[in-house]
């Protein structure tokens, strides 16, 4: 652009010079303004609505914005479709910067407006899209509708407009601004303001019963509150072997095994205790690496399905809980088993170890590296144990519950 | 692009020894890139055109719902399990809701349940048009997705006069829905039944005949049963490599028992194996839709609400068949209206775990078309 700032100067004193700029201007705004291409980028749900409204019934083609680019070379808009987290940040801004200019940017939805629903709490969203890059248009919705994000583009198209060469267009910095709270100051002057209006309505209400003394107050009209039958939960029946006939199985070559939460075992009771739910047993770490070996290979019981693994973190110490179902049978089990917390360990360190189940299961690979990542506990003889989802550098592990962060802003209220 | 040296792999390879003359390279796909459906990032490792090694990473939309959860309440849950897997809010929602019924002993008026078992295959029925659309845009039939949008959108509506959302419909409570469903509704199903069947013959005539697709679909990306069991897929994925296995009919929650449908079950695992199921499984969709609008009953559209969702101490699973697969809720309950942990089983993840074993000795380009059709969601994945 840099020749084309002094043409404003070299003709706006020639007599008709002001004119010849403005037509100049009006041309260039129109083409670029009814030509935007937006850069196909969308993280999650808002990117559906992005795509809806490129599609048959809002086709945004009307606004000459169809021509999704895969290239953040070929693109001049890109639209924030979606939330931006911690990781995705440095993507993001190499994007924008190898986008050529002018270019713009149009945060849809809550999540790239501020963070949206992931706002309190959350220690890896980065709580608005504007912290990153500038932005141009905000549109609020969780997800916007496809009718809000065409009206976002039109702003855009009429803010393009109002650019001329006197004031062309120009590359804001990138932003880099730590995570603050920016609302918790709106917070606290949001909070005092409704303690002195309550004050002044008591103040107003006690004026008015002085006045009026024989006044007698309105009749509620109100709705009439909707009643709702109680009705019987369903049963969904249990299949394959039943709890007790499971239980006897295992504990036969596994001694000290036992039922979550039952004292006194025997089959009567491990059928009454907690019903909807599949056994849960518990099982000593040195038992658990054998136990799920027996139960998928031994005939009969032919758990051959993993269904899932979490762990919780219940302060004093861990537990794994592995959840094994058998498709043949259709029956299902829970193994929990408790892990000592290293104390020597410190908070961001590994506090706990376990055998990997990922030879046994194919599927525990990646969940072993999601508790790895979330609860900081490490599975001797895993493959591949890294992060799942943070970045390698992240300190601490978000699921234990002595988790802190900077960028977690508590709830004010 | 490095070229290759033996000694710094990217993180996450495993094969150590080149055995190929010709030099192997790497390359990142992701995490902006139109076909990885989102924000997946892959890396390849390539000799020429051919695929050696495939390492996903996750996590560039990994936003901490599950830690997120614990300081809100249950209800403020079910929120927030619309936004994992947003193509199936409607099916995250039933989960969260099943595992707290199952706690606090709620049942389900009948016609309750019937708006269940519709709202739900609907959307399934939209989370596979998805699925056929972008499929198609992978394969390079963009007009596929224009078509797949037309027929979504009639169901977008629906769930708009239902709930106000169109996406995020957050529309299920413990005991039933928020709300009745509107006099529009059953006409608009009806309709929209009466659209899908021609629209669908005409999605077959328009790309599952198509030369150029069965060529780059047919016996690319194999899922064998043996990998599917062991690395615990679901849903379609699992079930185009011969596992017959479906919640609603095998183990069927809310009213799915009631109902005549069948599961489609193919056996080749291939590409064209899991779109064909996804394809079929939708005509099964509609046969539900139909038998349930026939019986639609009368009566409460919910139970007996209660003054505050406090889970009794313990643990409560539920598990529902989503449009990816088993979606499971694990839900940890202490003193107090929020949960202590409440844990979210991703079909997704286990779908793509084989990802490496079934891109291997492909070309570069089946790759986007395997992603396709596994049809993951990456912010399921991420949580
Ligand atoms: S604003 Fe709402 S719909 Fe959009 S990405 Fe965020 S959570 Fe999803």
């Amino acid at each position: 652009m840099g020749i084309m700032k002094f043409i404003p100067k070299v003709l706006d004193p020639v007599p008709g010079g002001k004119s010849m700029v403005n037509a100049v201007d009006f041309i260039v705004n129109w083409a670029r303004s009814n030509s935007l291409w937006p850069l196909t980028y969308g993280t999650s749900c808002c990117a559906i609505e992005m795509m809806a409204t490129s599609m048959s019934r809002y086709d945004i083609s009307r606004f000459g914005s169809e021509v999704f680019r895969a290239s953040p070379r070929q693109a001049d808009l890109i639209i924030l479709a979606g939330t931006i987290v911690e990781k995705m940040a440095e993507p993001l801004v190499t994007l924008y910067e190898q986008m050529p200019g002018p270019k713009y940017v149009i945060a849809m939805g809550a999540c790239a407006v501020s963070g949206g629903p992931f706002y309190y709490d959350n220690y890896s969203v980065v709580k608005g899209a504007d912290r990153l890059i500038p932005v141009d248009v905000y549109i609020p919705g969780c997800p916007p509708r496809p009718e809000a994000l065409l009206q976002g583009l039109m702003l855009l198209q009429e803010k393009i407009k109002k650019e001329t060469l006197r004031n062309p267009w120009t590359e804001e910095d990138i932003n880099t601004s730590p995570i603050t709270n920016p609302f918790g100051d709106a917070l606290q002057a949001w909070k005092h303001s409704e303690t002195r209006k309550d004050e002044e309505q008591a103040d107003a209400r006690a004026k008015f019963k002085e006045e009026n003394p024989d006044y007698q107050g309105y009749k509620h009209v109100r709705v009439k509150r909707e009643v709702f039958p109680e009705v019987p939960l369903a049963e969904i029946p249990a299949k394959g072997l039943t709890k007790a006939q499971l239980f006897t199985a295992i504990s036969k070559k596994f001694d000290q095994v036992g039922v979550h939460g039952l004292e006194e075992i025997s089959p009567e009771a491990i059928e009454e205790h907690n019903p909807l739910e599949a056994l849960n047993l518990t099982v000593p770490k040195t038992d658990y690496y054998d136990l799920i070996n027996f139960l998928k290979s031994e005939a009969g019981l032919d758990f051959d399905y993993l269904f899932d693994m979490l762990s919780i973190d219940w302060k004093e110490n861990f537990e794994m809980v592995v959840q094994m179902q058998s498709l043949r049978h259709k029956h299902k089990i829970i193994i929990r088993t408790i892990l000592e917390k290293d104390e020597d360990a410190a908070a961001d360190e590994v506090q706990a170890k376990l055998p990997t189940l990922s030879r046994v299961f194919r599927a525990a690979e990646w969940k072993e590296r999601e508790i790895y990542d979330m609860m900081g506990i490490s599975f001797e003889g895993h493959p591949d144990l890294r992060r799942l989802f943070l970045d390698d550098d992240f300190v601490g592990f978000p699921l234990r519950k002595d988790f802190t962060s900077d960028a977690m802003i508590p709830r004010g209220y | 692009m490095n070229s290759l040296c033996n000694t710094q792999l990217p993180p996450g390879f495993k094969r150590r020894s080149i055995d190929s003359e010709t030099e192997e390279f790497f390359i990142n796909l992701g995490p902006q890139h139109p076909s990885t459906h989102g924000v997946l990032r892959l890396v390849l490792r390539l000799d020429g055109e051919t695929v050696k090694e495939v390492v996903p990473h996750f996590g560039y939309i990994h936003r901490g719902i599950e830690k997120q959860a614990e300081s809100q309440t249950y209800l403020q849950y079910i929120h927030l399990s619309d936004r994992f897997d947003y193509l199936t809010s409607h099916i995250n929602n039933l989960g969260v809701c099943l595992a707290i019924e199952k706690a606090m002993n709620i049942g389900v008026p009948e016609r309750a349940e019937y708006i269940r078992v519709i709202v739900n295959e609907l959307q399934r029925i939209s989370s596979h048009l998805v699925f056929f659309g972008s499929f198609g845009a992978d394969m390079g039939a963009l007009s596929v997705f224009l078509y797949a949008f037309k027929e979504r959108e009639l169901i977008s509506q629906i769930f708009d006069e239902l709930s106000g959302a169109r996406l995020t419909m957050n529309f299920f409570r413990p005991g039933g829905s928020f709300d009745d469903v509107p006099d529009t509704f059953i006409p608009r199903v009806k309709d929209f039944i009466k659209k899908l069947r021609p629209a669908m013959k005409e999605y077959h005539r328009l790309f599952t005949g198509n030369i150029v697709f069965l060529e780059r679909s047919k016996d690319i990306g194999i899922l064998t049963q043996q990998q599917a069991l062991d690395s615990g897929c679901s849903g379609p994925v699992a079930r185009a490599s011969g596992i017959d296995y479906d919640l609603r009919r095998d183990e069927p929650y809310s009213i799915y028992s009631e109902f005549d449908f069948g599961v489609p079950v193919r056996n080749n695992g291939d590409v064209y194996d899991r779109y064909m199921v996804r394809m079929e499984e939708m005509e099964e969709s509609l046969k539900i839709i139909e038998q349930a609008v026939a019986k639609f009953p009368e009566g409460p559209y919910r139970s007996k609400t209660r003054p505050a969702y406090r889970l009794p101490t313990g643990t409560w699973t539920s598990v529902v068949e989503s449009a990816k697969g088993q979606l499971g809720t694990f839900i940890v309950a202490e003193k107090g209206d929020k949960p202590y942990r409440i844990h979210t089983r991703s079909p997704s993840l286990a779908n793509l775990s084989m990802l490496n074993e079934m891109c291997m000795d492909y070309k570069l380009a089946d790759v986007v078309a395997i992603l396709a059709s596994l049809d993951p969601v990456i912010p399921e994945i991420d949580r």
